[in-house]
């Protein structure tokens, strides 16, 4: 536990130094590229001049303490802060070149290729193989062979098929807390998106079934580009590729996971990794 | 374990023990017994009131015996005991007494006890009911052979049955066997009867009517010119058809005069105490039976067979016997129609405040006014639906449709449609107000799931917001319902009537008939109460059609509950 003593002190925005790169341009290529990017709930700063790029097929955690604006930032790259009244944004995020933000982006195709997983596992009142299918259901695929392949693939995907494979047309509200995650991962990547976003996907569930989530990102590493937000930090230290590290709505540092975790440049990511505060 | 003792010292003196006298008022005590006695005075009256209805419903239709009571004046009666009470007679009527009765009954203060009997009979006596005081009273006896017969016209008879005949053969003082060997047949022919009056020459009727109207809708597109050709044409298709009708009706009017004669053969002769006789048709009778001989299985034999035709027959004598089945369908019927429009109605209604409208001043200015139009008076949905829908809509509909057929109105008037908008626009506050807030509780991580797949706002709200909120829906959908189900006065102008001459859904083209006015339980027991010959008559029929009238919305009731039961099953479920 962090003592009275180590607790940040409140800070004025002047006195942050500009983020720490260890890497900027990976050997995969650029998936999301970040820049600059600010957003304001209202008149309420969230996020502050974010830029990182994001490599394409690695693993990217996003850690920092709470209300940092990990979730912002996450709900950004697929545009999900959209529900919100009175949402601005300045800057640019592009996915693969293309700019998120602007009158002419289709958001729904957008979506449609970022997976997203959700703190909470929500699957949607209807059998488990309807739930998988959801997104192809949007597309307006209703040839049956078509979806059962993509049930299949998607839940072997997300290491869940043994499972539940005599129980397809079963409520997927019946399941456990772990199944319906990784059904919510197979949801996500049976509309064979590029990205993946998850946000704290495993805080919902106990070790085991956050040991066979964290298994499952393993294998996923490659074929999707996954953001992924986490407080543990171990986790963070098993699974990711690179991290980054935000503190009130800024990036601190931003580096490969190994490189942050054992030799970080600034003094909150130290003291943040080491377990100082947060 | 650990040894607490070690570093904490060990308590000694325990003091939790409430003080005598403490505030009772800081632990809420007296808000909970004010809660919980609110509620339960609230349940009482409703179990009492569900107790009323049940018993005496449930009691009317049990065969009562018959008592003969002798006068002290020598005169006698007979009749069913309905009811005892204490009652104050007349100064003039006390003086007409002999001491010893006058000073018993001051010495009661002044009360005496009466006794209620229904003699029956009206067709001889003018009078259903009859009270009698206990000191006219000489004597009360149960004598065996004694009838109660329910007629067709002039309600119950009770006395004698005292011979029976068969065409030819007649036979004086039947037994109970006797009569019934030739009542079943009769029976069945006044009901061969009925059906051709009411089938076969109904339709007879309905084609006659239809080609009629057909000539007049002729001439009427004939810009008035009955000579055109146009009109001619159908003039002589309709005579042709006509020739076929009239020969038909001739037939038929031959068939049912066969069956009266045949009908005709049988008769009773019932004779009342006082010894006038009467003749009527055996097929008049509906039911007869001997009270004071009854064993129990004879009794409960009755008793259903009432309940049935309770249920599946026709009113008959102002409504105050027979069935109740056309107000039984008529509420059934319009309370399903208006479900169908007041469901989509409402749940698109409260879809665009809650999913689509910018919420704001407007859309709360909406909402405030959704919820008072719950508040107001029924009677000016009804003023509003006769004005609105009969005649302006129902008008232009008759104007434009069925030119033919004015100046009579076909949905110019009152009917079931009319009747089932009148209480869809009443009811559609309450589904509004459940439907938000069930689209409320829709969790947004479900929302946010959806939209996260890629799916539109209308395809989220589609699949995933409307099944999940469908329970919540059918709450309102049931409040509705049961509220519909049980309003009277607005639809007394809409379209409901005393007595219906047909079903608003039947075996004629189209078979769903709703411009058709129609009878309502609600309706129907305003009517026994408060507007027959007699309302001590009317009164056992209030507790049953009462009785009848909660059941139906029960039964309405479970069956939407079963849906929402399987609806929250499917798409709500537990989630731990
Ligand atoms: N809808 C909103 N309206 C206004 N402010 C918001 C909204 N959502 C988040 N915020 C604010 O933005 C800041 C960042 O929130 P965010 O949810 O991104 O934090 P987080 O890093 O995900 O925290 P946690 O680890 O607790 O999930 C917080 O100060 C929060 O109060
Ligand atoms: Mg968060």
């Amino acid at each position: 536990m962090a003592s009275p003593a180590l607790k940040p002190q409140p800070v004025s925005p002047l006195e942050f130094d500009p983020t720490i790169y260890h890497i900027t341009e990976g050997q995969n290529g650029t998936q999301l590229n970040i820049d600059d990017f600010c957003l304001w709930y209202g008149a309420t700063q969230a996020l502050h001049n974010n830029t990182l790029k994001i490599e394409r097929g690695l693993v990217t955690a996003l850690i920092g303490p709470s209300g940092c604006g990990k979730s912002t930032l996450l709900r950004s790259l697929n545009r999900m802060n959209d529900l919100i009244d009175g949402l601005r944004v300045s800057g640019s995020i592009t996915l693969d070149g293309e700019p998120l933000f602007g009158p002419q982006v289709d958001v729904i195709a957008l979506r449609k290729r970022m997976g997203m997983v959700f703190q909470k596992p929500n699957p949607f009142p209807m059998s488990i193989a309807e739930n998988v299918t959801y997104p192809l259901k949007i597309d307006g695929v209703t040839d049956r062979k078509i979806l059962a392949e993509a049930t299949e693939a998607a839940l072997r995907g997300a290491a869940l098929w043994d499972e539940v494979k005599d129980r397809l047309d079963q409520s997927a509200l019946g399941m456990s807390g772990g199944q319906q995650q990784r059904l919510c991962i197979a949801r996500a990547i049976a509309a064979n998106p590029d990205v993946l976003l998850m946000d704290e996907p495993c805080s919902a569930l106990d070790p085991i079934a956050t040991l066979k989530i964290e298994e499952l990102i393993d294998e996923l590493r490659g074929s999707y580009t996954i953001v992924i937000v986490t407080h543990n930090m171990q986790q963070a230290a098993r699974i990711s590729d690179n991290t980054a590290f935000m503190y009130l709505g800024r990036l601190i540092e931003y580096g490969a996971t190994e490189t942050m975790f054992t030799n970080p440049k600034g003094r909150r990511t130290e003291e943040y990794i080491t377990g100082r505060f947060g | 374990m650990t040894d607490i003792t070690a570093d904490r010292p060990v308590r000694t003196s325990v003091t939790f023990v409430r003080a005598k006298g403490s505030d009772v008022s800081a632990v809420g005590e007296p808000f909970i017994w004010g809660m919980g006695g609110a509620l339960a005075f609230g349940v009482i009256m409703i179990l009492g009131f569900l107790a009323l209805v049940i018993i005496n419903g449930l009691v009317t239709f049990w065969p009562k015996p018959l008592e003969e009571v002798r006068l002290s004046d020598g005169r006698s009666f007979v009749g069913e005991p309905v009811r005892v009470e204490t009652y104050r007679p007349s100064p003039d009527q006390l003086s007409k007494l002999s001491d010893e009765v006058k000073a018993k009954i001051l010495s009661d203060g002044g009360f005496a006890n009466r006794s209620l009997y229904r003699i029956g009979n009206f067709d001889f006596y003018n009078n259903d009911f009859q009270w009698v005081a206990d000191f006219e009273v000489a004597g009360r006896s149960k004598p065996a052979d004694l009838y109660l017969v329910e007629r067709q016209e002039w309600g119950v008879f009770i006395g004698k049955i005292t011979a029976v005949r068969a065409g030819d053969e007649s036979l004086e003082n039947p037994t109970y066997n006797q009569i019934n060997a030739h009542f079943d047949e009769a029976r069945s022919l006044r009901a061969e009867r009925a059906r051709i009056e009411r089938v076969e020459i109904g339709e007879i009727n309905h084609r006659l009517n239809a080609g009629r109207l057909e000539i007049r809708r002729a001439v009427l597109d004939a810009g008035g010119d009955e000579n055109a050709p146009s009109v001619r044409r159908i003039t002589d298709k309709v005579a042709a058809e006509r020739v076929d009708l009239d020969r038909r009706f001739q037939e038929a009017g031959q068939k049912v005069n066969d069956v009266r004669a045949r009908d005709g053969r049988f008769s009773v002769s019932l004779t009342e105490v006082g010894g006038q006789t009467k003749t009527l048709p055996l097929s008049s009778l509906v039911r007869f039976y001997q009270p004071n001989k009854l064993g129990p299985g004879e009794s409960l034999a009755i008793y259903g067979s009432r309940w049935l035709e309770f249920i599946i027959a026709e009113p008959r004598e102002a409504n105050t016997e027979g069935g109740v089945m056309p107000a039984i369908f008529g509420t059934l019927v319009m309370t399903i129609v208006m479900s169908l429009i007041v469901a989509p109605f409402g749940v698109i209604t409260a879809l665009y405040l809650r999913e689509y409208a910018k919420q704001g001043t407007i859309v709360s200015i909406v909402r405030i006014s959704v919820n008072n139009l719950a508040g107001v008076p029924s009677i000016v949905y009804g003023v509003f639906g006769l004005g609105f829908f009969a005649y302006i809509l129902g008008g232009n509909i008759d104007a434009l449709f069925f030119p033919e057929r004015l100046p009579n109105p076909t949905y110019g008037t009152g009917g079931v449609l009319w009747s089932a908008l009148t209480l869809a626009l009443l009811t559609v506050p309450v589904v509004i107000v459940a439907t938000e807030e069930a689209l409320a509780s829709v969790p947004r991580s479900m929302r946010e799931g959806s939209l996260a797949c890629g799916a539109s706002k209308w395809q989220t709200i589609k699949w995933i917001v409307l099944p999940r909120a469908a329970p919540g829906i059918m709450t309102g959908l049931i409040l509705a319902m049961a509220r519909g189900a049980g309003e009277v006065a607005p639809l007394m102008l809409v379209g409901v009537v005393k007595l219906a001459p047909e079903l608003p859904i039947d075996f004629t083209f189209p078979y769903v008939h709703l411009e058709r006015s129609f009878m309502h339980l609600g309706f129907h027991i305003y009517d026994v109460a408060f507007q027959s010959r007699n309302s001590e008559a009317g009164r056992p029929m209030v507790y049953v059609t009462t009785l009848i009238l909660i059941g139906v919305v029960l039964v309405l009731n479970v069956f939407a509950i079963q849906v929402r039961a399987r609806l929250k099953k499917r798409f709500q479920g537990s989630q731990f």
